[in-house]
C-alpha cells in the first residue's frame, strides 16, 4: 500500500511531536545540572561542569549510590531467582492451584504503591523490625518480583515441553535436565526480568519512601532535595541516575547480543 | 502369535484412565525383537497415550509392561533403555547438531573425544555431511532436522526406538523419501521400532507388522496385507482406503448381482461385504462375474494412472470404482455401468466380529 505524501509528512511530524514530548524534559534537566547558576531558571546564562564534580566527589551523593546500588542489586538477583522457578510454576507445570497463583501474582502490580508502601511499613512496626535499606529490598520485591515472573513467563509459554521429557529420555535427572535444557532456554527471559527488576528498582520512589527509614536511595533524596533546600546537585544526580540506567540496558543488550552470536560454538 | 522367540515387549492388561475418560482398555500385545510395528489410529484413539506410558512420560492405571522380562512400567523414564523421537523431535535448540547428537552420550559421562567420534559416525549413518556437527539446529533443513533427531536417538543406543509421527509436519515429497529411508535404517540397525502415526500409507510402507487404535483398544494386529485384505471389522476396512460396503443378510445382499457359485458359497451368512474400489473390473452386458453391480455414473475424479467413478445402484446405494486410465467408462457421468469382481476380492466381515468391535 502507498501511502500519500501528506500523510507520510504527517505521521513524520507526529513521530517528532511525541519523541520531543518525552524527551525535552529530559534535555532542560540535563541543561539545568550544567548551569552555573544556583536556581533553576531559563535561559542559562553561564554554564558549569563543576557540579558533576561535586556530585562525584561527594559523600552524600556516594552513600545515596551505595544504598541505591545494594537495593537495586540484592532485588535483581532475587526478582531473577524467583523470576525463573516462579514462571515454571506460572507457565510451565499443571498444577492444581495454577489458576489461582497465576491471579494472586499479578494482585500486588494492581496495587497502588502508595498504598502498598503503607501497608508494608506498618506490618513492618508490627512486627517490630526497623525500616532500612534491607526492609526497602523486600518492599520492591513484593512489587518488581510479580513482574520479573511475568516477563520469564512470557519466555516460559513459549517453551517445547518435550524438549524436557526428551532430555528425560534420554537419561537426564531431573537436576541434569534443568542445567542442560531449561535453564539455557529461559535464560534470555531471566536476563530481561533481572534488567526490568533493576530498573523499576532503581528509580523506585513510592516504595523507598515508606520502607527504607533512616537510609535514602537516589530518588527519595531527588524528591527531598526538591522539596526544600534545591541545588544544582539536583539534576546532576538526577542525570547521573539516566545515565546509570542507560548504560545497565545498553550493556544488557550488547551482552545479550553477545552471547547470541557465540552461542553454537561454546 | 506363531513366533516361538520371546518377545522383547510384552504389554499386558494395559489400561489407562483420566478423570472421566479411559484411554486404553486393557490392552495387550507382544514385540517381537527387530521388529517395525506399526500402531495406526485416528486421532483420540488412545496411540499417543499407549506411547508416553510406554516410554515412562505417563503411568499406567492398570497393567503392566515388560521389557525382555523386566518390569518396566515401575522404571522412570530416564531410567529405562528405550528411546522416543518426538512429534516435535524435541532438537534442542541452544545446542548444535553434534551437542544434540552427543546428549545422551554426555549424559553418560563419554569423554569429549569419542563422543565427537561417535557423533561423525552417526552423521555418516544418517547420510548428513561432516561438516554439518558444528551447525546450528535453526539452519537445518525440515528434513535434516528428522535425520538430526534419529542420529540422537541411536546414540543412546536403545533397546526399542520409539517414534510419535515425527514425519506429520513434512511435505509429502519429503516424507515419502524418509519413510524409505527409516525402513532402511531399521533393517541395517536390526533395532525394533515402534512407530505411532495416523497415516496408514506411512505404516503401510514401513512396518512389518501394522496395529490399529480405535478408542483405547486393538482393533487388527497383522501384517499390512492380511490387513488389507481380510479386515475384521468396518471400521479396519474404511481405515484402510475407500471400499464399498454391502450387507448380506441371509446369503442375499441387495444390490448385488450372484453368481451360481458366489450364492452357493456365501448361502446362509449374514455379514458385511467389504469390495474395494479397485479390485471392481468394468463388464460388458453380458460379461459374467461372482459378483456384479450395475448403476449410473454419478462423478469422475482422475487420480493419475486411474480414474475413480462414483455410481448410483437401482437400490440407492452408492458405490466407488476404480479403474485403469485405458478401461475409461465411456460417456462418463451419466453414462450406465456394469462392474463386477471375483467372490476372492470380496471379504466378508461375519456379523459377530463387527459387532464385537
Amino acid at each position: 500500500m502507498k501511502t500519500s505524501r501528506l500523510s507520510t509528512a504527517l505521521l513524520i511530524a507526529y513521530g517528532i511531536a511525541i519523541l520531543g514530548f518525552l524527551y525535552l524534559p529530559l534535555v532542560s534537566v540535563g541543561l539545568a545540572s550544567i548551569s552555573k547558576a544556583r536556581y533553576l531558571s531559563f535561559p542559562i546564562r553561564k554554564y558549569a561542569f563543576g557540579w558533576y564534580e561535586d556530585a562525584l566527589t561527594s559523600d552524600t551523593v556516594r552513600d545515596l549510590l551505595v544504598i541505591s546500588l545494594k537495593v537495586a542489586g540484592v532485588v535483581t538477583v532475587a526478582s531473577m531467582v524467583i523470576g525463573f522457578f516462579g514462571a515454571l510454576a506460572f507457565a510451565r507445570y499443571n498444577w492444581r492451584f495454577r489458576k489461582t497463583y497465576q491471579k494472586l501474582i499479578l494482585l500486588p502490580i494492581f496495587f497502588p504503591q502508595t498504598v502498598l508502601g503503607l501497608a508494608l511499613l506498618m506490618w513492618f512496626n508490627a512486627l517490630g523490625v526497623v525500616p532500612s535499606w534491607k526492609t526497602a529490598i523486600i518492599a520492591h520485591l513484593v512489587w518488581i518480583a510479580p513482574i520479573a515472573t511475568l516477563v520469564v513467563s512470557i519466555r516460559a509459554f513459549s517453551f517445547d515441553a518435550a524438549l524436557e521429557e526428551a532430555a528425560r529420555d534420554m537419561g537426564a535427572n531431573q537436576w541434569q535436565t534443568l542445567r542442560e535444557v531449561t535453564i539455557p532456554l529461559l535464560m534470555p527471559g531471566v536476563t530481561s526480568a533481572g534488567l526490568f527488576a533493576f530498573l523499576l528498582s532503581w528509580g523506585n520512589f513510592p516504595l523507598s519512601l515508606f520502607s527504607t527509614g533512616a537510609d535514602s536511595t537516589l530518588p527519595e533524596w531527588l524528591f527531598a532535595k526538591m522539596v526544600s533546600g534545591y541545588s544544582p546537585l539536583v539534576p546532576t544526580v538526577g542525570m547521573l541516575t539516566v545515565a546509570t540506567s542507560a548504560v545497565l540496558v545498553f550493556g544488557g543488550l550488547i551482552l545479550a547480543w553477545a552471547i547470541r552470536r557465540l552461542r553454537p560454538e561454546s | 502369535m506363531t513366533d516361538s522367540s520371546p518377545p522383547i515387549l510384552r504389554i499386558n492388561a494395559l489400561t489407562k484412565t483420566f478423570d472421566d475418560f479411559t484411554a486404553l482398555h486393557g490392552i495387550n500385545l507382544n514385540v517381537r525383537d527387530g521388529e517395525f510395528l506399526a500402531i495406526v489410529g485416528p486421532s483420540g484413539s488412545g496411540k499417543t497415550t499407549l506411547i508416553r506410558i510406554l516410554v515412562g512420560m505417563d503411568e499406567p492405571s492398570d497393567g503392566a509392561v515388560w521389557l525382555r522380562g523386566t518390569r518396566i512400567d515401575v522404571v522412570p523414564a530416564n531410567k529405562r533403555p528405550t528411546c522416543m523421537v518426538f512429534q516435535s523431535l524435541a532438537l534442542f535448540p541452544h545446542r548444535s547438531v553434534g551437542q544434540n547428537i552427543e546428549f545422551p552420550l554426555k549424559l553418560r559421562g563419554v569423554a569429549p573425544a569419542e563422543r565427537k567420534a561417535r557423533a561423525l559416525e552417526l552423521l555418516d549413518t544418517l547420510r548428513l555431511p561432516r561438516d554439518y556437527y558444528s551447525k546450528r539446529i535453526q539452519q537445518c533443513s525440515g528434513g535434516e532436522k528428522q535425520r538430526v533427531a534419529l542420529a540422537r536417538a541411536l546414540a543412546f543406543d536403545p533397546e526399542i526406538l520409539f517414534f510419535d509421527e515425527p514425519l506429520s509436519a513434512l511435505d509429502y515429497r519429503l516424507r515419502k523419501t524418509l519413510e524409505k529411508e527409516l525402513k532402511d535404517l531399521h533393517r541395517r540397525t536390526g533395532k525394533t521400532f515402534i512407530y505411532i502415526t495416523h497415516s496408514l500409507e506411512e505404516a503401510m510402507v514401513m512396518s512389518d507388522r501394522i496395529a490399529i487404535m480405535k478408542a483405547g483398544r486393538f482393533e487388527q494386529i497383522a501384517p499390512a496385507e492380511e490387513i488389507y485384505a481380510r479386515p475384521v471389522s468396518k471400521f479396519v476396512a474404511e481405515f484402510m482406503g475407500e471400499v464399498n460396503f454391502f450387507d448380506l443378510v441371509k446369503g442375499a445382499a441387495p444390490g448385488v448381482a450372484l453368481s451360481a457359485a458366489a450364492s452357493a458359497a456365501l448361502a446362509g451368512q449374514t455379514g458385511t461385504l467389504t469390495i474395494r474400489p479397485e479390485s471392481l473390473r468394468k463388464l460388458t452386458a453380458e460379461g459374467v462375474a461372482d459378483l456384479s453391480f450395475e448403476g449410473i455414473v454419478t462423478a469422475e475424479y482422475l487420480l493419475g494412472s486411474r480414474i475413480q467413478y462414483r455410481m448410483t445402484l437401482a437400490t440407492g446405494q452408492e458405490m466407488i470404482v476404480e479403474v485403469l486410465r485405458e478401461n475409461a467408462v465411456e460417456g462418463g457421468i451419466g453414462a450406465a455401468l456394469r462392474v463386477g469382481c471375483d467372490l476372492s476380492a470380496a471379504h466378508l466381515i461375519a456379523e459377530a466380529a463387527d459387532a464385537a468391535a
